[in-house]
């Protein structure tokens, strides 16, 4: 289990983690989702031990992570975003190596790098350098260090960065298995898709907090059914909020205006098309592209923050 | 602690994947040695030094005594300056000078009378072959001096004593002196023209493939290759920091300290391999005389640590890997080559070589030559020992600290 309560980490003037709290409990897949920078890393940093919170209580498995952390760093595994292996050693020998950072010991060593070179489809090439292998191999047999000691806890950091699409669906089953066997799994993305396919629960952090929490479809009931229509083109802030809200008995919501781009938040968007077309005509303003978006995890953290999860 | 092993093992795994770096380890001092031996021609060096004599009698004797040094083939190699005692002090201390020859007053009186007399001479501890020269010299001088009691020794006392003080001698007592020394000739004729005793001089075959040229470069090319190889060896953190491999280790339970301590073994079996046939080339292939083969070794592995560990806390100082191996060039070369580790301290000037001696490079050095030729101290071995050993200690703790304090972030 992880409990973070209030956590906050600041460099100097810029704090790149704000406040932020959640729990994730075993068995459960707890995404957190967000465009980089938004403070993800620093929060796996804060709960790894790595970095000393500046303020705010991480516990891990009830152990708190800066008075008791190598308790805490026993109980958890670490699969970083890059993939932090030793290009030189086979697979084997950089299990056994980072086994033993973990503190396991011959014979248990040797037993779990089979298990987990089993487990990850790495059985046949354990011998050869790791230099030898594919982008997906190496990412593979970075999760496999990161499970090497069964941990009860584990982070993991945007581990299908760069991975082709093979790769990934069975790094994705790898994840599940871990949460099916009973492990609590911190999970971070910024691949929308991924989330909504993994994660029983999910938290949508910018700029350092955590704007939203909940399930799936806590968080998409957050969108009220709504759709996110998005517009480019040329466009009078001030002239389109009055026009659009005179016809707000429809219930349409300005997300956010600016001179290039319209957002607006409503029901049944593909009925209502005509109607807003010809309002922001007759506010001067010319449309050049339209896109509509159906309620998701996308369309929530455009609606929450105002701009897309990539940009 | 285990994972110290852990870590070691890892390290020498690595490198036994990368034979050749391993062989390159180990040819840099073969190398520069065989570099070195080019660039100075090989076979024949002539070190230059400088005597300082403090010559409070100034008499004939003590004039004599100094002119032996003057003379060739000394004049090439050792150039003598008169100074006063104080200076000459001064000056030998802070290592300005191969040796200080005090003459205190009193020699010519003593030579004439056959008293017993002391000399003083100090020798500068960072030079190892000027300095040996002049004590044999001087002890030849001492020698002669006492056949010349032996044979010309009543003639020198009847001198002295019917000599007044303050009164140069009369004409008649040149004269009875001239008389007496001739007959003393004569005497010695059938000895001396010609002489019965003949030296043969053979210059051996070893000495002239350069052995004395491979002892003084030796030391020098043994350090410059340790200093190169640290250099090299602590980089690897960068590697470990660029490959998020150090960051993930920070993330489980095992000790950064553990880490450190188990790249210092690794280390230390990386230069006992280097040391081991450095050693033996120089004293199996290359002739250079090794008073203690195993206190060499020794010798080259725990100062080659003690550089390395310095190297990791100056490296850990930059911010980037590029700015790391800029900081890295920006020392090295300039503490080798000053250190007696690139040119050794009998090349140098003087001032340099003094200076030279206190660096770190320069205390193993003088230190490593001491062991070499067999004229180690045993308190002045404790004292850089224990001098590395401290420093060393320092800068693991700093390297550990710097690490843990957002390095490894």
């Amino acid at each position: 289990m992880i409990e973070v309560d209030q956590l906050r980490k600041s460099y100097g003037d810029l704090t790149a983690v704000d406040g932020v709290s959640f729990t994730a409990r075993p068995g459960e897949i707890f995404g957190l989702l967000g465009p980089n920078g938004a403070g993800k890393s620093t929060t796996i940093g804060c709960i790894s031990g790595l970095l000393t919170p500046t303020a705010g209580h991480v516990r891990v498995m009830g152990h708190d992570v800066v008075r008791d952390g190598r308790a805490a760093r026993q109980a958890i595994g670490v699969v970083p975003q890059e993939i932090a292996l030793y290009d030189d050693l086979s697979a084997v020998e950089n299990l056994h190596y980072w086994g033993g950072a973990q503190g396991l010991r011959n014979p248990r060593l040797r037993e779990r790098a089979q298990e987990v070179l089993e487990s990850t489809g790495l059985q046949d090439r354990a011998r050869e350098p790791v230099k030898r292998f594919s982008g997906g191999m190496k990412r593979r047999l970075n999760f496999a260090c990161g499970i090497i000691h069964a941990p009860q806890v584990l982070l993991l950091d945007e581990p299908t960065v760069g991975v082709d699409p093979q790769s990934r669906v069975r790094l994705l089953d790898l994840v599940r298995e871990q949460a099916g066997a009973g492990v609590c799994v911190l999970y971070t993305t910024h691949y929308m898709e991924e989330a909504e396919a993994l994660c029983t629960r999910l938290g949508i952090v910018d700029h350092g907090k955590l704007i939203a929490a909940g399930t799936l479809t806590e968080l998409r009931s957050m969108m009220s059914e709504r759709d996110l229509l998005r517009l480019t083109g040329v466009f009078d802030p001030a002239s389109v909020r009055e026009t659009l809200e005179r016809v707000s008995g429809d219930g349409i919501e300005v997300v956010h205006a600016a001179p290039d781009q319209l957002t607006l938040s409503l029901a049944a968007a593909a009925r209502k098309l005509p109607a807003i077309f010809s309002a922001l005509e007759s506010a001067g303003a010319e449309v050049r592209g339209t896109t509509l978006t159906q309620p998701s995890l996308e369309s929530l953290f455009i609606k929450l923050t105002g701009k897309e999860l990539r940009e | 602690m285990r994972f110290i092993w852990t870590s070691a093992w890892k390290d020498l795994t690595r490198t036994r994947r990368d034979p050749l770096a391993l062989l390159m380890w180990i040819a840099v001092p073969l190398v520069l040695g065989g570099l070195l031996n080019a660039v100075f021609g090989g076979g024949n060096v002539t070190p230059q030094g400088r005597l300082l004599i403090a010559d409070e009698d100034d008499s004939f004797v003590s004039n004599l005594l100094a002119s032996a040094f003057s003379r060739e083939p000394l004049s090439k190699m050792i150039f003598v300056e008169k100074v006063s005692r104080e200076l000459g002090r001064a000056r030998i201390d802070r290592g300005d000078g191969s040796a200080l020859l005090i003459i205190p007053k009193g020699l010519a009186d003593a030579v004439l009378r056959n008293e017993p007399f002391h000399l003083e001479l100090f020798t500068n501890p960072s030079q190892r072959i000027l300095p040996q020269m002049i004590q044999q010299v001087l002890t030849v001088m001492v020698e002669g001096e006492f056949y010349l009691q032996q044979v010309a020794g009543a003639q020198l006392r009847v001198l002295s004593q019917e000599l007044p003080e303050n009164r140069a001698p009369l004409d008649q007592d040149i004269a009875r002196f001239s008389v007496s020394v001739n007959r003393l000739i004569d005497s010695l004729r059938k000895y001396l023209i010609p002489p019965v005793i003949r030296l043969d001089t053979e210059v051996a075959q070893e000495n002239a493939s350069g052995r004395g040229f491979a002892a003084v470069l030796f030391p020098a090319s043994m350090f410059m290759a340790l200093v190169l190889l640290s250099s090299a060896l602590a980089a690897d953190i960068w590697k470990e920091l660029n490959g998020g491999t150090l960051r993930r280790l920070a993330m489980t339970p095992a000790p950064l300290a553990a880490f450190l301590a188990g790249r210092l073994l690794f280390v230390v079996v990386v230069y006992a391999v280097v040391a081991l046939v450095g050693v033996s080339v120089a004293r199996w292939i290359a002739g250079v005389p090794v008073a203690s083969f195993p206190g060499a070794v020794a010798w080259l592995v725990f100062s080659g640590s003690a550089f390395f560990v310095l190297m990791l806390l100056l490296l850990l100082q930059a911010s980037t890997q590029r700015g790391a191996n800029i900081l890295s060039n920006l020392v090295v070369f300039p503490l080798a080559m000053l250190g007696g580790s690139f040119f050794p301290f009998d090349f140098m000037p003087q001032w340099m070589a003094g200076i030279g001696a206190k660096t770190p490079n320069g205390l193993a050095v003088v230190q490593f030559n001491a062991i070499l030729d067999g004229s180690v101290h045993a308190r002045d071995l404790e004292l850089t020992a224990a001098a590395l050993s401290i420093a060393a200690a320092l800068a693991f703790l700093l390297a550990l600290r710097k690490l843990r304090r957002g390095f490894a972030l």
